[in-house]
């Protein structure tokens, strides 16, 4: 145990990394996941994207505070400013609607339980429902008021088959191993059993991945 | 509103994470720090060197501001060694990928990097630094291709190319280690048929993937469509002799979701 | 399987073989016989919807399982064959998928849920791993250009699932060619 560890026990606040830093890349992590997973993951709970987009903010009004400047030297530092700016709101932009395609492919699936609605944000929320309802309106005025009152469901379960379509989770990731470790995937004719090492590439299904996601042993890739 | 791309990152995006990746520049004029989003930059003093994502790099280095010092592994005798190792000592995998970075090669550095501590297999604590990844992990040393190093060689070559010694050879020896690679990648699917459950590609690239994923996830999600109905016989089997290492998870697709119907009303 | 799926519901209309097993009053016109019942045992085709739902379902009333005979019984298409099984078992690349049928995975997937053909199960996966790299080399020649699936050989052949490999690693080849040729703009 060194030094750091020891500060690190003394004040759990303290941390290695820079908070920034932290931010940046917890947020391009949660990106990269969110474009390459079948369903929905869970909105950030700890104020990630919030904090963010505060962070853009004041640093939009700097940007604003220093145009008025005319020294070529403050110029150039602006055009870093900028520059860094533009990537992040890259980031959280592609994030959000990465998520918002999943929310509107699969808007009555995320809607039908308590579990699964808490992993949209408060705003996802209410456009998921908003925009479900007037949708449902829109099919009731065009098509679906002409059908027995049976057959205007979009949520029906009859016959085996239902109206309401999931992602498929079986779906297959890649994953990156950010610790050594055993993974185990379900496979047809045998499952996986694999020792994995650091920095592994690794395909596997959905289902599978997720657990090692969750405890932070994997990233998606 | 919603992002029209398929599921996995494409080229264009694993370009942009790449520009994330930490270069190391020898500055030609001061530059005072500038206040970040993601920190202070560091001041920069000629002929101190100083580490910053690539994409500021490349903006010092258009603006004539600063010199790109080119990664050890992208040198012309470390490219050789990995295709060697490549072609001849292991011709079916990747080579393999950068070993994980320790805690000396943080030092000097003008920010630490990789400073968790706990060792590879204990479980992360609350509280605990994210573990770091590509393409916040600081540059891996010759012989040992970083995550982003194909993106990275490229976009060096083409916006720094007078900073790379011997360009023109590096050149022809990544095409060389780009034919030597893809011939593996294609290779990979092969062994699909089975639908093993866990593939290991131990030290394929970003770019790479980003060419191959969307097909690779095709086949490797066909073979389980097609084996579903095997799989869940050969579930079954296993649940009643109980060597299923998997117990009672027969069928299996789409087990983990709650039954929906029941709570429709809300 | 998802709801709004058109290659499901494609593969939903597929014909099937079948025999009744019992005779069917008015539906002699099924084999070509209007006036006449529908004798049991006559071959007929009918969509896999249909003729799934009659083969599991049980004519009589009865509980006791023993009792449960089917509406009908079904056959394996022609498009899953012993001839065809047997000519991909010899070259998987030989055979024009399409020719049997648009959806010949998304068929078979349905036929072994319901026949237990392990045999058959693991030519078809062999098929498909093996076309699949033989369609990512063809992906590859087409290269970046738009060109895509043109009558050649080969990829007139494909079936549905393998275009959408096919397309799947074309448009990767094309991604990454652009994004090479324009980073050094």
């Amino acid at each position: 145990m060194d030094i750091d560890d020891i500060l690190r026990e003394v004040d759990p606040s303290s941390s290695g990394l820079p908070s920034e830093t932290r931010d940046l890349q917890s947020l391009t992590r949660v990106w990269v996941a969110e474009r390459s997973t079948p369903e929905l993951l869970s909105w950030p709970t700890d104020g990630l994207v919030e904090r963010v987009n505060g962070r853009i903010a004041s640093q939009i009004e700097r940007v604003e505070a220093l145009t008025g400047d005319m020294d070529p030297r403050s110029n150039f530092a602006l055009i870093v400013i900028q520059t860094e700016l533009e990537r992040y709101k890259f980031l959280v932009r592609s994030y959000l609607r990465a998520r918002l395609a999943k929310v509107d492919r699969h808007a009555l699936h995320y809607l039908s339980t308590p579990d699964l609605r808490a992993r949209l944000s408060p705003t996802e929320l209410a456009y998921a429902t908003r925009h479900q309802a007037l949708l449902h309106n829109h099919y009731l005025a065009s098509f679906l008021g002409s059908f027995g009152p049976t057959l205007q469901n979009l949520n029906d379960t009859a016959g085996n088959i239902t109206m309401i379509d999931t992602p498929d989770l079986e779906n297959a990731v890649f994953i990156r191993l950010l610790r050594d470790g055993r993974v185990m995937g379900k496979g047809v004719d045998a499952d996986g059993d694999v020792e994995g090492r650091t920095g592994d590439i690794i395909i596997l299904r959905w289902a599978d991945a997720k657990p090692l996601v969750d405890t932070e042993t994997a990233e998606l890739v | 509103m919603a992002l029209p791309l398929p599921q996995g990152l494409v080229p264009t995006e694993v370009a942009f994470l790449c520009e994330m990746e930490m270069v190391t520049i020898v500055p030609r004029q001061r530059l005072e720090s500038i206040p970040l989003l993601s920190g202070d930059t560091p001041a920069l003093r000629p002929p101190h060197r100083a580490q910053m994502p690539l994409w500021l790099a490349l903006l010092l280095k258009k603006q004539r501001r600063a010199n790109i010092v080119p990664p050890a592994w992208l040198h012309p005798a470390s490219l050789a060694d990995i295709i060697h190792h490549e072609t001849n000592v292991d011709p079916q995998a990747f080579s393999p990928p950068p070993p994980p970075p320790t805690r000396a090669d943080g030092r000097g550095r003008a920010r630490p990097f990789q400073d968790n501590i706990r060792s590879s297999r204990e479980q992360p604590k609350p509280g605990d630094d994210p573990r770091l990844a590509p393409p916040f992990l600081p540059s891996p040393p010759a012989g040992y291709l970083p995550y982003h190093w194909l993106e990275l060689a490229e976009t060096l070559l083409a916006h720094a190319a007078d900073d790379v010694p011997a360009a023109a050879e590096v050149r022809s020896l990544l095409r060389d280690l780009q034919e030597v690679r893809a011939a593996k990648m294609r290779g990979s699917t092969q062994s699909l048929e089975g639908g093993g459950g866990v593939v290991v590609l131990r030290g394929v690239g970003a770019m790479e993937l980003a060419e191959s994923r969307a097909f690779v996830l095709g086949v490797v999600d066909g073979v389980r469509k097609l084996g579903a109905s095997a799989e869940a016989t050969r579930r079954e089997e296993e649940a009643i002799g109980g060597g299923g290492r998997y117990g009672g998870g027969a069928g299996g697709r789409g087990g983990n979701f709650e039954d929906s119907d029941e709570e429709m009303e809300f | 399987m998802s709801y709004y799926d058109l290659d499901a519901i494609l593969t939903d209309a597929e014909k099937v073989p079948c025999k009744f097993e019992l005779d069917v009053p008015d539906l002699g016109y099924l084999d070509n016989n209007p006036s006449q019942a529908l004798k049991a045992q006559t071959p007929v085709s009918l969509p896999l919807w249909l003729a799934e739902l009659l083969a599991l379902s049980s004519r009589t009333q009865s509980s006791n399982p023993e009792d449960s005979a089917p509406f009908l019984t079904l056959e394996m298409p022609k498009a899953l064959s012993n001839e065809v099984v047997s000519a991909l078992k010899a070259d998987p690349r030989a055979v024009a998928l399409r020719d049997q049928t648009h959806n010949m995975y998304g068929l078979a997937a349905r036929m072994l849920d319901l026949f237990e053909e392990p045999e058959m199960c693991a030519v078809l996966r062999r098929t498909f791993v093996t076309r699949a790299a033989e369609t990512a080399l063809h992906a590859r020649k087409a290269g970046a250009t738009d060109d895509v699936v043109r009558g050649e050989g080969f990829l007139s052949g494909l079936e549905e699932w393998e275009r959408s490999l096919f397309r799947r690693a074309h448009d990767g080849n094309k991604a990454c060619k652009e994004w090479m040729d324009g980073v050094k703009k």
